[in-house]
């Protein structure tokens, strides 16, 4: 719905807007969380059945090395960025008087 | 400029920006704009090998149309993004706006085909113009004053340039723009170097850009975002391949920038830190030196050129609509702008070098390039950053904007989006999803035929390492989401550092200097004003009594001339950049098309 130019908060939604407004409805975020989950497992077991001709680095020979690599390093970016790095070097966000 | 085989892609951007002002304005004259990018896809898929464009200027022979595999990989990704660039501007009613962009994508083309370094000096002045004023548009005090500081970081840069290749004609007695070998390099190559790091914002010259890119206009961002950065990947692997000092600069690029990326709340800043990364992966590439590596940094600028402009219009989308494009303000807007987040999602997924999508072809090609060159760390480091990448712009961004990630922000009223928008990101969604389904759309472009077969992306065990990456990657961001969840505040990056030498030369300027000013003027009225009024009273005698009688009207003409002159002189920086512009194009037209 159109008021002078702008969509009111009722706006009439299109199909796919619809599908994906009900996937914030309670109880969708686990079902879609559990699907993730699940599909990291087969990814997990396929890294088992499909070897690696060509590894690069040595480690990258084991099976559960990318997982571990994308998990450890994930799990440490954000700690440092957001635990160590940003404390000491955040600002105001006018601290330049540019806004 | 044009010739059987060959027309210069420039020509039609820079005869459009010159006629647009003169155009009625019944809007029409919009349609227009898709000529110039048409013309230049033509030029960029036909024009065949060789020098095509030389011009004999002061003693110098000027190649402007110098085509070889390698340029012509990077006009062609140019030349599309110019046409999915205008598409989505085309709304924009302001003549200013797609003047600028207009003369940017001349600069742009300019510096691909240029054979020497002088062709190459202008046309890189004429970007870092064009650039200034997409940004100067955006009409905000945060937008002119980030212009300001724009330009004249790459006045700076193009100095550092003009004064290498200056110094390098002294030592060579030539203005060649051909590989440098890093053995017999001397300080002149280093200078030039210096002036291309500064445009590639190579790590710590690179905070000019998520200074600026965040505060252009949603469609200036667009065409700035594909442009300059990737010109200057263009002329780094042109001149410096195979030094190794980019190889451990494109490693720290691309962790510095999604270190930067996953701290942000802004989004388009977010998009910006994240070309400091993937720039990273084509100066990496292009130090490591080998056709492969080569082979990759070409194909990874053509992939990202095509995924980094999608993200820009689909967070300007967001910003047109919402009108805001920081994180803790927006949330939940899948629902409402489902088309925008599915487009945001290709780019995202393309970024991340997700199977299916471009990335995936591009990004692998240098990694195992690094990798099979025994640059262990380059290749780790660029396997960091694609963790980093894909935890950012594949999923904090998106979750916090578009999914779950906040309650979603149901009061807040979004304008429509106009239809030109949704077809520019529709463009780019098609040919990021394209080139990752069809490698061979890309690779039959890249410059070292020799090598393309030595890599095959699509293999059972590539795209399971890709899954099982960024899979477990995806763990990471939802067991640590709260954690990541953004805030408002300013990272101090290294623009502190030029903002403390801009206020030293402010404090140069209005201190010591203006006390010697200030006595030196003191003494010029006591002494100087009072001879000069004297002389100045028998010259006006003279002039009057004898050179009017002469030559008739004579010093009425020359008052006029010199009150024209003062009206120039208003202390605008923008009238002094239109001017420049236009008086450099008179001279250049003077020459291109009267020799």
């Amino acid at each position: 719905m159109m008021m002078n130019g702008k969509m009111s908060p009722d706006e009439k939604k299109s199909l796919l807007g619809q599908f994906l407004d009900a996937q914030l409805a309670p109880g969708r975020p686990r079902i879609w969380r559990n699907a993730f989950l699940a599909l990291l497992a087969a990814i997990a077991v396929l890294g088992i059945a499909v070897p690696n001709h060509h590894p690069h680095f040595g480690y990258d020979a084991y099976h559960f090395f990318w997982p571990a690599f994308g998990l450890g390093a994930g799990l440490v970016l954000i700690f440092v960025v957001k635990k160590i790095i940003q404390p000491i070097i955040k600002k105001p966000e006018d601290h330049y008087g540019d806004l | 400029m044009a010739t059987s085989d060959f027309y210069h892609p420039s020509l039609a951007f820079l005869m459009m920006a010159a006629v647009l002002p003169f155009l009625p304005g019944n809007r029409r004259w919009k349609w227009l704009l898709l000529l110039p990018p048409l013309a230049a896809i033509y030029g960029a898929f036909g024009n065949a090998p060789g020098d095509h464009l030389t011009i004999s200027w002061l003693g110098q022979t000027l190649r402007l149309g110098h085509v070889d595999a390698l340029s012509q990989v990077f006009a062609q990704v140019f030349a599309v993004m110019s046409l999915a660039g205008l598409i989505f501007s085309l709304h924009v009613n302001d003549k200013a706006q797609h003047m600028a962009a207009l003369l940017y994508v001349t600069g742009g083309f300019g510096c691909l085909l240029a054979g020497d370094y002088l062709t190459l000096f202008v046309f890189w002045e004429l970007m870092s113009i064009g650039s200034a004023f997409l940004v100067m548009l955006n009409r905000t005090r945060e937008s002119v004053l980030a212009a300001f500081r724009y330009f004249l970081y790459h006045v700076a840069g193009g100095l550092l340039l003009l004064a290498g290749l200056l110094l390098r004609y002294r030592l060579t007695g030539s203005f060649e723009f051909g590989p440098i070998d890093p053995a017999a390099a001397t300080y002149a190559d280093y200078l030039i170097l210096a002036g291309f790091c500064v445009n590639a914002a190579v790590v710590p010259l690179h905070a000019w850009l998520p200074d600026a890119y965040p505060r252009g206009t949603v469609t200036g961002s667009v065409f700035m975002c594909a442009y300059t950065t990737k010109t200057a990947v263009y002329v780094l692997a042109r001149a410096f391949p195979g030094w190794d000092v980019l190889a451990v600069a494109g490693t720290v690029m691309a962790v510095y920038g999604v270190v930067y990326a996953s701290m942000e709340n802004n989004a388009r800043r977010i998009l910006s830190y994240h070309i400091v990364s993937q720039v990273g992966y084509m100066v990496a590439g292009i130090g490591v030196g080998t056709y492969m590596t080569l082979n990759g940094a070409s194909a990874h600028a053509y992939a990202h050129i095509l995924y980094k402009g999608l993200l820009f219009m689909a967070t300007g989308a967001v910003l047109y609509s919402a009108g805001t494009q920081k994180l803790d303000e927006l949330g939940g807007l899948a629902g409402r702008l489902p088309w925008v987040m599915v487009c945001y999602m290709v780019a995202a997924l393309s970024i991340s070098g997700m199977p299916l999508f471009n990335g995936f072809v591009s990004k692998t090609m240098t990694i195992a390039g690094a990798a099979e060159a025994h640059r262990t760390l380059v290749a780790l480091g660029l396997e960091l950053a694609a963790v980093g990448t894909f935890i950012s712009v594949g999923l904090k961004l998106p979750y916090f904007a578009f999914w779950g990630g906040k309650p979603p922000d149901r009061a807040r009223e979004l304008r429509p989006i106009p239809a030109n928008m949704y077809v520019g990101m529709a463009l780019l969604s098609i040919l990021c999803l394209a080139q990752g389904l069809y490698p061979e759309m890309l690779y039959r472009f890249l410059p070292f035929q020799e090598a393309v077969g030595h890599f095959v992306p699509w293999t059972a065990w590539n795209v399971l390492q890709a899954l099982m990456l960024l899979g477990f990657s995806g763990l990471a961001f939802y067991l640590m989401r709260k954690v990541i969840a953004p805030h408002k505040a300013l990272n101090l990056d290294f623009d502190w550092f030029y903002r403390l030498v801009g206020r030293a030369v402010i404090f140069l300027v209005s201190r010591p200097l203006a006390a010697i000013d200030g006595v030196w003027t003191l003494v010029w009225d006591k002494v100087g004003v009072r001879t000069l009024r004297g002389l100045g009273l028998l010259s006006s005698w003279f002039d009057r009594a004898a050179i009017d009688g002469v030559v008739d009207g004579s010093a009425k003409g020359v008052k006029g001339l010199g009150s024209l002159a003062a009206l120039l002189q208003n202390g605008r920086l923008q009238h002094y950049l239109g001017l420049m512009v236009v008086l450099g194009l008179l001279v250049f037209a003077f020459f291109w098309y009267g020799l």
